[in-house]
């Protein structure tokens, strides 16, 4: 079995924003390097939080500090006020059905921050969702940050803090209930090394424009999923970097929601399962069932063997079949 | 441009003239100012731990290059922009604290016309007008030739008595022409008097042996309620101004469990500090009395008192404030303070209060401020801090 405890990487690829406060020195870094970073919120009607996300960011990250050299909204069609509040805070703001029309126009957030590719000029680009209510400058700056300092890193995960138990001092590290009951048992069993990733579905990552490029989108819930299996695919672990940025506020999604959600990532799982040809010559299940924990802002990763042992129809049990007898 | 004001040249006309100007102006750097506030505003600071919020307006006055940026020991936070000259300061200051709790998600929203969230008006834009003063005098090129000494002030509502500007005025040994306090609401409040407060919080008990079938027993809300009547008999003067609020109950948890006890806030403000000082007297002895003839124990705690003071209508400062309220449309609403105008007054330096603009549902989660008049409470605001500079207000 490959070493998919693998802690060196967690170490060396796992941050907090807090290691990047001085955002001088960022943009610095930045100038100096001559890199140019983008900023997307794919919306649809997101009149409640988008006013908080385009007054801070672009106030905070392009005027007081120009790290952010571009920002747009990227909208699916709102029906609500979502398009009048981001461009009454400045926003520059884009139907995806305007943008590449040749192309045809789909329906999903992955289809904006598929065309968000094409409209927008950074060399990096970091993607922000709009339904954030705590937005920070840390959710922008904290995911640019190791793209701007380590060049062999070209994707940024987010991921946050979720508290659930703190009486023993130890918390869940744990994602949402999707990630928790479906993505990280599919990646302990067909991708084990990518439950290092402790959020893989978090809605906010930065990348390079050239790995972004060569990546194709799922229009809907499994772009997050794809990103992650395509780009391990093509880069390995060490492509990719993650970055805690404390509390996220958001609305809660229903069950239902989440089942219709789940439904997408399953499909664009098994595609990707086929094409790696892991479906038609599957691979021996992996037995381990990986999850994260946190003590004194470490992480490190708790393995549990699950083993799902199977017991024959009765029928077949001999002893059965004397007692049946008798 | 850079517009160096003259005191000789100058005059309030000549300012008056400039207001149009300015609010215009202002609104360019707007996203700014309301990031400020709406950061400042989503960090909790109820009196008492403000730390967190102070700790960022203290990173605002770095940022803002400010010298002398500092927490002092009492938790205020401070920082100095120089004058051309700096033979005096001008104080320019907002609470820090605010009356919801820390448990209250303090998550603002924020919409094209207004910001809505708990604090927002009280005081978090007043906060993000004096941490932010120094980008907006630089962005209308205006240079003063007093110091202005900005402060974050903790410890002003409630229980804390205005602890926090008191002590920075007494430790702060720094000639000070004239300060102005910033509130977030209601735009048009000119305050430039003090007004004689005492605020008291009453215990009322039953004690372990008392008597249930003894006459008159009752749980802790019926007492409560027989006390309240009792202190709404207490005569309250007409003149001089006089009034008596009772701010909060707190009593019983369930629907079926009589109480043991309860207690009630309460506030006297008076024009004359020999009627408040009289009605302590009464609602002491009305405590006493109560106690003993109910078997209850009700203690009297006074959590907050300060006396009478102000400067006269005439005075120019206060003139010179309605002169330019008048200029920049703002109707004023002469209104006696029971903040931190105390605190500045009583420490011998003439001030006043001012909104900045409107607001709905104050002190509620949903308090919510209009942004469109938040640009002449700021012209506002800074006219007469020109004003002062110039020596207009003496």
């Amino acid at each position: 079995m490959k070493n998919v405890n693998n802690q060196n990487w967690l170490e060396s690829n796992t941050f907090h924003h807090g290691e990047f406060w001085d955002i001088i020195k960022l943009v610095e870094e930045k100038e100096k390097k001559g890199m140019k970073i983008s900023l997307c919120i794919p919306t649809l009607n997101e009149e409640k939080t988008i006013g908080k996300e385009v007054l801070i960011l672009r106030s905070e990250l392009m005027e007081r500090y120009p790290l952010i050299d571009e920002f747009a909204v990227i909208d699916s069609g709102s029906q609500d006020k979502t398009l009048e509040v981001a461009r009454s805070y400045g926003a520059d703001v884009y139907l995806a059905s305007d943008i590449l029309p040749e192309v045809g126009d789909k329906k999903g957030k992955g289809e904006n921050l598929w065309k968000a590719i094409h409209q927008l000029k950074g060399d990096v680009i970091c993607y922000v969702d709009a339904d954030i209510s705590n937005i920070h400058p840390r959710f922008v700056y904290g995911l640019v940050a190791p793209l701007i300092r380590r060049d062999e890193v070209h994707y940024v995960k987010a991921f946050y803090d979720r508290p659930l138990n703190y009486s023993s001092g130890l918390r869940s590290s744990g994602g949402g209930r999707v990630t928790e009951i479906l993505i990280r048992p599919l990646f302990s069993l067909f991708y084990p090394e990518l439950t290092n990733v402790i959020q893989p579905l978090s809605g906010e990552y930065a990348a390079r424009r050239e790995v972004l490029e060569a990546i194709p989108f799922p229009i809907g819930y499994g772009v997050e999923t794809s990103h992650l299996l395509d780009l391990y695919e093509k880069f390995g672990l060490d492509a990719f970097a993650q970055t805690d940025l404390d509390r996220r506020v958001h609305r809660n999604q229903t069950t239902n929601a989440l089942g219709k959600m789940s439904f997408g990532i399953l499909q664009t799982f098994f595609n990707r399962l086929r094409a790696q040809g892991k479906i038609d010559q599957m691979p021996d299940m992996e037995k381990f069932y990986r999850r994260f924990e946190v003590e004194d802002g470490t992480y490190s990763q708790l393995v549990q063997e699950v083993v799902e042992e199977e017991r024959p129809p009765m029928i077949e049990i001999e002893s059965y079949l004397n007692r049946v007898v008798v | 441009m850079t517009t160096e004001t003259k005191p000789r040249e100058a005059s309030l006309e000549h300012l008056l003239k400039r207001i149009p100007e300015q609010i215009e102006r202002l609104k360019a750097v707007r996203e700014t100012y309301l990031t400020d506030a709406v950061l400042l505003g989503e960090i909790p600071s109820p009196t008492f731990c403000e730390e967190d919020r102070i700790r960022l307006a203290l990173d605002r006055f770095r940022e803002n290059g400010l010298d002398d940026p500092e927490i002092d020991e009492f938790g205020n936070a401070s920082g100095i922009l120089p004058g051309t000259q700096g033979d005096s300061s001008i104080l320019v200051t907002a609470h820090a604290d605010c009356v919801f709790s820390s448990e209250t998600p303090h998550v603002l929203n924020v919409g094209p016309d207004s910001i809505t969230g708990p604090g927002i008006a009280d005081n978090a834009i007043g906060l993000a007008a004096v941490v932010g003063l120094p980008r907006l005098l630089d962005h209308l090129g205006v240079k003063l030739k007093d110091d202005l000494l900005l402060l974050a002030n903790v410890q002003s509502l409630g229980r804390g008595n205005l602890e926090g500007a008191r002590s920075f005025l007494e430790t702060k040994q720094r000639p000070i022409r004239a300060g102005i306090c910033v509130e977030g609401a209601t735009q048009g409040r000119l305050s430039y008097s003090g007004l004689g407060t005492l605020r008291g919080e009453i215990t009322l008990r039953i004690p372990n042996n008392y008597d249930w079938n003894g006459f008159g027993a009752a749980g802790a809300i019926s007492h409560l309620t027989r006390f309240v009547n009792q202190l709404m008999e207490i005569p309250i003067p007409k003149e001089p101004k006089t009034k008596m609020i009772f701010g909060g109950l707190r009593c019983g948890s369930t629907f079926n469990t009589s109480p043991r006890r309860g207690s009630l806030r309460f506030e006297i403000t008076s024009e004359d500090d020999n009627v408040v000082l009289d009605m302590e007297k009464q609602v002491n002895e009305l405590s006493e009395q109560f106690s003993l003839e109910t078997g209850t124990s009700v203690v009297l705690e006074i959590v907050a008192k300060r006396q009478n003071c102000g400067i006269p209508f005439s005075h120019p400062l206060v003139k010179t404030t309605r002169a330019i309220m008048a200029e920049t449309g703002i109707t004023p609403n002469v209104d006696p303070s029971t903040g931190d105008l105390n605190a500045l007054i009583r420490a011998g330096h003439p001030g006043v209060t001012v909104g900045l603009t409107t607001a709905e549902n104050l002190r509620e989660e949903n308090e919510t401020i209009h942004l469109d008049p938040l640009f002449r409470g700021l012209a506002q605001l800074i006219t007469l801090l020109q004003a002062i500079d110039l020596g207009l207000c003496e």
